[in-house]
């Protein structure tokens, strides 16, 4: 089924839809979007009609994040690392809370111009579209992650004399890597996984290896769902071409 | 008023064009990093998953004048495991930490390995590369291990990530709109996590910018 069929399908209701805003760092404005009023008289539904437009999403990497000390998303995820600056605050992108709502932040990074009042990388996570926080709480202090659930198999917690391998780093061979939550996994289609786990940090860098791979998967994605998002009166990054 | 509008968004047309987004092109992600790349570590692609090397999450916060860092990863037993308690002694977990420009280069490599006890059910843990603290520390995992200002802790933790992938996989499969705001799929699941707290001092004087990022090799090769 099409998003715009899906979207077709939601209730005028639903869409009254009212977004806590943001200010300079996500918080403070709001924006509003109005419900549809609803049909006196029945009518036909509208049939969709296809439209032929592409979006170029090369200003959601080069857009200043509110709040990020005018970094964008291209200085956040080139390298792909997770990146802290101790002066601040831990929020997301700023480093990665355990707490942080880090799929709605990266969904308005990724979606929103951030130059329109109202919109910030919190827009989503003020609502908020996924749940808001961890079914259990973090602690406080150290080891700060919950107790497991359950009655799990847990190892002893005891023993001496453990059997640890001792080969150089080059016996082993890359299986796995990660730096900011769900770049990989969005923004890197499947015939790079491998070259793009295996790859480094400085590699990211190396002419900007990914960037191009990044904008065009986050270009299909507005393809897909542009035109939903706008029809929040939610103002995309993406240009239309 | 809160609550109308988790109700009304539950619903709506904005959530499906925002869980679209998670639904194509690439799938879902089962967690952050979770069964990514799918080819070595998603059991649904690869027939034999390396799953204890498959990273989950990589956390980075600071607060009171230590950086905490927690990468937590598949294996080695979730809560409904039936088989035996193993960590994988194959496989190399390293957490890179960069405390200076360039920020794609580290300046610590905190390496970590498992092996097993003499005794069923023991299993330790080895790390180096710690900042701050000379050689290495080794202990049994589900311990708390202090060395040098340095706390490290390994072991099964709650699931510390949140978020609807139901919703992301019903709206995927019937095209019905489901994505909701009240449920996580991650309650009650667990995972393994490393994590560590390390003193500001230990990363180096005048030290204000972090890079961090994970990575898992497997010894002698991908399964």
């Amino acid at each position: 089924m099409s998003l715009r069929k899906i979207a077709m399908m939601a209730t005028p209701l639903a869409l009254a839809l009212t977004l806590i805003g943001c200010g300079e760092d996500g918080a403070g404005s709001q924006v509003v979007v109005p419900a549809p009023l609803p049909s006196t008289t029945s009518t036909a539904t509208p049939t969709a009609t296809a439209t032929a437009v592409a979006y170029d999403s090369t200003n959601c990497f080069l857009q200043p994040i509110q709040g990020q000390n005018g970094a964008n998303l291209k200085s956040f995820i080139i390298p792909d690392t997770l990146k802290l600056d101790l002066t601040r605050p831990t929020k997301f992108p700023n480093g990665r809370h355990p707490e942080d709502q880090v799929v709605d932040i990266l969904l308005a990074t990724l979606l929103l111009d951030m130059s329109v009042t109202g919109q910030g990388p919190n827009t989503l996570a003020n609502v908020p579209l996924n749940p808001q926080r961890n079914d259990k709480f973090f602690l406080l202090t150290f080891p700060f992650l919950p107790t497991p659930n359950g009655t799990p198999q847990v190892a002893t917690g005891t023993g001496t004399n453990f059997n640890f391998r001792t080969d150089p780093d080059s016996a082993y061979v890359s299986v796995d890597r990660m730096g900011n939550p769900a770049i990989a996994t969005a923004l890197v289609s499947s015939s790079m996984k491998l070259s793009y786990n295996d790859d480094t940090p400085t590699g990211d860098v190396a002419n900007d290896k990914y960037l191009t791979e990044y904008e065009h998967e986050l270009d299909k994605l507005f393809g897909l769902i542009g035109d939903d998002v706008e029809k929040l009166q939610l103002k995309i990054c993406a240009k239309k071409t | 008023m809160r609550r109308i509008f988790k109700t009304l968004l539950a619903g709506s047309a904005g959530a499906a064009s925002l869980a679209a987004l998670m639904l194509v092109p690439t799938g879902v992600a089962e967690s952050a990093d979770h069964l990514d790349p799918p080819s070595r570590t998603d059991g649904g692609v690869d027939p034999n998953p390396d799953i204890p090397a498959d990273i989950a999450d990589v956390f980075a916060w600071h607060s009171n004048g230590t950086t905490k860092i927690a990468m937590t990863f598949a294996g080695p037993v979730s809560a409904a495991a039936t088989t035996p308690l193993y960590y994988d002694r194959d496989v190399l977990y390293k957490i890179n930490i960069s405390t200076a420009a360039p920020g794609n280069t580290p300046e610590f490599t905190i390496k970590y390995r498992f092996g097993p006890g003499q005794n069923p059910g023991e299993w330790g843990v080895r790390i180096e590369g710690i900042p701050g603290v000379t050689g290495v520390i080794e202990g049994p995992v589900e311990q708390d291990l202090q060395k040098d200002g340095v706390k490290v802790r390994v072991g099964l933790f709650d699931e510390p990530f949140f978020f609807d992938l139901i919703g992301f996989r019903e709206t995927r499969s019937t095209g019905t709109l489901s994505i909701r705001n009240n449920r996580n799929f991650f309650d009650t699941q667990n995972d393994t996590a490393i994590v560590l707290e390390i003193p500001d001092a230990n990363l180096g004087a005048g030290v204000t910018n972090l890079g961090v990022w994970g990575q898992t090799a497997r010894f002698g090769g991908n399964i």
